[in-house]
């Protein structure tokens, strides 16, 4: 049977790549720290696949077919589109786990949870990012999950927590001896096309990381469904979180860094979900 | 109120041919999107405040990079937007 091998949690922000040669010494020394130390713990996992938790940033998905969750169940997937992060991170195409896709996939239809499914996902800098920055090498076969954070209606927390508990069982239940990890990215507050862009609501990410550290699902859902309403719209990317936390079995988080980092416009947070034995 | 076809040319014009022929001739790639009146003299005219409403936020600001405008600018024309959420001041 698989095991699940560790389930971790790092932001995104685009201007990391964007921005990476200009960026304030203090800012990068942030970001190196954040992503090395994720990165380390994530190597020591030994994971033989990594699930990714990322929104799709208007890249596999727009308004005329816009699913809430997507499970990537193909044997390979497309690297970055953009530009600026391809220039670092030369990964024209990634490798798929497809049984465990599938698995995945099997275990949510088998719940009455429908997702949508995808042979062949274009990963965008919600996944590849933080794999660059870690620098995983080689990167092991990776099972895609997108969840809608970019346009309303969005999935409520509550649905966020039972997919990371189906989650949880496909992998333990995966017939085969693998080590699986998880890795939710994004959040945790930014503001992107709209008022108060470049600002941090670290209020509202000293409420995430408190909730996480609490561990309660229904106060998670319950706080994160109202405040999320009135923070940047990147804040909605906790919905990753949220995965990552009932993946984890609602246990064990540890901050492992945040940074309120204006220059990226990102509240960076970094986090790991310490299973027990 | 989103306008479909707004969203879809600032989704569509991620695409670096498109974003090019875009530069090159706004009319001639406008031409192909059913905007309205009101939103094809507000996209011509760059007019932040006008598009803002209709369209996802996300594709706001990936269409002003495309066409150049830098961030500091973005950023100023966005704040004199009218706030559309309440600020909570203190996180249960």
């Amino acid at each position: 049977m698989a095991k699940l091998a560790g389930v971790f949690a790092a932001s995104h922000g685009p201007m990391i790549a964007r921005e990476w040669n200009s960026l304030s010494a203090p800012t990068r020394a942030a970001v190196e720290q954040g992503f090395g130390r994720v990165g380390d713990r994530l190597r020591a996992a030994r994971p033989d696949v990594l699930v990714i938790v990322s929104p799709d940033h208007w890249v596999n998905f727009f308004l005329n077919n816009f699913p809430a969750f997507c499970v990537g169940i193909g044997a390979e997937h497309d690297g970055p589109p953009e530009p600026f992060l391809r220039r670092f991170f030369n990964h024209p195409v990634l490798p798929g786990h497809a049984g465990l896709g599938r698995h995945v996939l099997d275990t949510a239809l088998n719940r009455d949870f429908d997702p949508s499914m995808s042979h062949r996902l274009t990963l965008d800098h919600g996944f590849c990012l933080p794999l660059w920055r870690m620098g995983l090498d080689p990167i092991p076969p990776i099972v895609p999950i997108v969840v809608n954070e970019v346009d309303d209606p969005m999935p409520t927390m509550r649905r966020c927590l039972a997919f990371g508990s189906l989650l949880k069982d496909a992998i333990e239940s995966y017939p085969e001896d693998l080590r699986v990890a998880v890795l939710a990215t994004g959040g945790l507050s930014h503001f992107i096309g709209e008022p108060g862009m470049g600002q941090i609501d670290e209020a509202f990410d000293r409420t995430c990381i408190s909730l996480f550290e609490k561990g309660d699902p229904a106060a998670i859902a319950a706080t994160l469904e109202r405040d999320v309403r009135h923070t940047g719209n990147g804040g909605h990317e906790v919905r990753n979180w949220v995965v990552a936390h009932a993946a984890a079995g609602a246990r064990g988080f540890e901050l492992i860094g945040y940074h309120p980092l204006e220059e990226i416009y990102v509240g960076c947070a970094f986090a790991e979900w310490r299973q027990p034995g | 109120m989103r306008d479909y076809w707004l969203n879809k040319l600032f989704f569509d014009i991620q695409k670096p041919e498109l974003a090019a022929q875009y530069k090159e001739n706004r009319e001639a790639v406008l031409s192909r999107y059913p905007l309205s009146a009101e939103l094809h003299r507000a996209v011509l005219n760059d007019d932040l405040a006008a598009l803002a409403p209709h369209v996802n936020a996300y594709l706001l600001r990936f269409y002003f990079a495309i066409c150049g405008m830098n961030d500091a600018e973005f950023i100023r024309r966005l704040n004199e937007l009218p706030q559309s959420k309440e600020q909570v001041s203190s996180h249960g």
